[in-house]
């Protein structure tokens, strides 16, 4: 009974692996760091390959390797890698993007980057499954074990201080409301 | 041109309430109906129609900016590696589960006996990445002198204390006592070494709670960014900062919030002091 539902390495692989662009990318814009975001991906698959056996074909396979994936950088987060950047704490931030102006509309990606990885990570990872990887609120509900409407205000705030920080880097450019209001 | 409806007295409150549903809009989130008075609020606001462009595009370029990472070669055929090497499963029952069973008793076995035969090590194993590299050169030290190594717990005389912190830091005893919370004493200051490495270390307690300041000379590499960096590991939490030459911790066995404030009581004095040590 234990061994009747072995998992199959090729049907792993071919539902699993075609999502590690995905989880590469988010692990790395939430850890800030490649060689750390290659151990957390891989140590994900084989969380997700050592649960195979509980997945059920048909259900979203995208989603369940997300949570894997958030999960794992949480548990190393708690273990051991709690670093954070004093000077970039919440609060700070807060204070130091207080007042919104527009924002130009192409920036050099670095620059985005940049201003998200200055997000506090909660807010980084709800802006980054929302807006980059297009998961519903519903499912990052899910896929964080937090309630929706908590998905919803870290969204609301992550996004907020994201426009800020983008208008702030504009201010610093000199790129002022001038820029936008030609197409009228 | 652009006017819309803000000559009307309520256009901008209702344009703060669209607004607030913009980023929703965009993620088709919104029910039917607010979508919809969305919908036709957009078509006679050019404000707002221009809001809502500023924010698809600061998500198209954030798509586009994170999507551009490309995964590193080699990393797809780790995974492939490391799953089949977890195939070879047992074929049959009862046996191979008391087989695992005696296996994963001796894994526990053995990982116990290393803990205690090396506590220090065990703690420093659940680090890695190259920030904490940095972090942990300072809780080596700690850990070696201050936890596990048998120090006296009385204080050591002023006059020791400057002989034993050498004649580049006789004097850092007394500026960093004056700069502690009034329950703390600093009870040891010495040079040490852990892993073939010099440190400056004071030893402060107060209330219970072990504190360590430690000092060493950054070596080729070495670099905290300019920034503060904290980081727990078991019972420990580590405050790492920087100055030109050196790297300095605070480490003790209290919170995280009394470890960064004890940190930021501290570090001026230190950084201005080791400004001073230059070279």
């Amino acid at each position: 009974m234990l061994f009747s539902k072995l998992p199959r390495t090729d049907e792993f692989e071919k539902v699993a692996l075609p999502h590690l662009n995905e989880l590469y990318r988010t692990a790395a814009r939430l850890l800030g760091d490649g060689t750390k975001a290659e151990d957390v991906v891989q140590e994900t698959y084989l969380h997700a390959w050592k649960s195979f056996a509980r997945f059920e074909p048909g259900t979203n396979c995208r989603a369940w390797l997300f949570k894997i994936l958030v999960n794992t950088i949480h548990h190393h987060r708690r273990n051991w890698f709690n670093l954070r950047r004093v000077q970039e704490s919440e609060e700070i931030l807060e204070k130091t993007a207080a007042c919104a102006a527009p924002v130009p509309l192409r920036m050099a990606q670095e620059e985005i980057l940049r201003a998200l990885s200055r997000l506090p990570s909660d807010y980084r990872t709800a802006v980054l499954l929302a807006d980059v990887e297009e998961f519903s609120y519903k499912e990052i509900a899910g896929l964080l074990g937090v309630p929706i409407g908590t998905v919803m205000s870290r969204l609301s705030r992550g996004r907020k201080l994201l426009r800020e920080q983008l208008s702030e880097l504009a201010r610093s450019y000199g790129i002022g409301p001038a820029g936008r209001e030609g197409s009228a | 041109m652009n006017t819309g409806p803000h000559a009307k007295n309520d256009g901008d409150a209702t344009c703060e309430q669209m607004r607030a549903h913009l980023d929703a809009y965009l993620s088709r989130e919104l029910p039917d109906a607010t979508s919809q008075e969305v919908q036709r609020h957009l078509e006679i606001c050019s404000r707002c129609t221009a809001d809502l462009e500023t924010r698809a595009s600061i998500r198209a370029q954030l798509q586009a900016a994170v999507r551009a990472a490309t995964v590193p070669g080699g990393l797809e055929a780790k995974i492939r590696r490391a799953v089949r090497g977890r195939v070879s499963r047992p074929r049959t029952g009862l046996w191979a589960v008391a087989a695992a069973a005696a296996v994963i008793l001796c894994v526990i076995l053995i990982g116990v006996l290393r803990v205690q035969s090396n506590p220090e090590e065990a703690i420093l194993r659940k680090t890695s990445g190259r920030l904490a590299a940095v972090l942990k050169v300072g809780l080596r030290d700690h850990l070696e002198c201050a936890v596990f190594r048998k120090y006296s717990k009385q204080p050591v005389d002023a006059s020791q204390m400057a002989a034993d912190l050498g004649p580049a830091f006789a004097d850092l005893a007394p500026l960093i006592q004056a700069k502690l919370p009034h329950n703390f004493r600093v009870i040891q200051g010495h040079r040490c070494k852990a892993g073939g490495r010099q440190y400056t270390h004071l030893i402060m307690s107060g209330g219970g709670k072990t504190v360590s300041l430690i000092l060493t000379r950054k070596e080729a590499g070495e670099s905290l960014s300019g920034g503060i960096h904290q980081a727990g590991v078991d019972r420990f939490q580590v405050v790492g900062f920087e100055s030109h030459d050196y790297l300095a911790y605070v480490i003790s066995d209290m919170d995280a919030g009394q470890t960064l404030q004890l940190e930021a009581d501290l570090a001026p004095t230190v950084r201005e002091y080791l400004a001073g040590h230059a070279g």
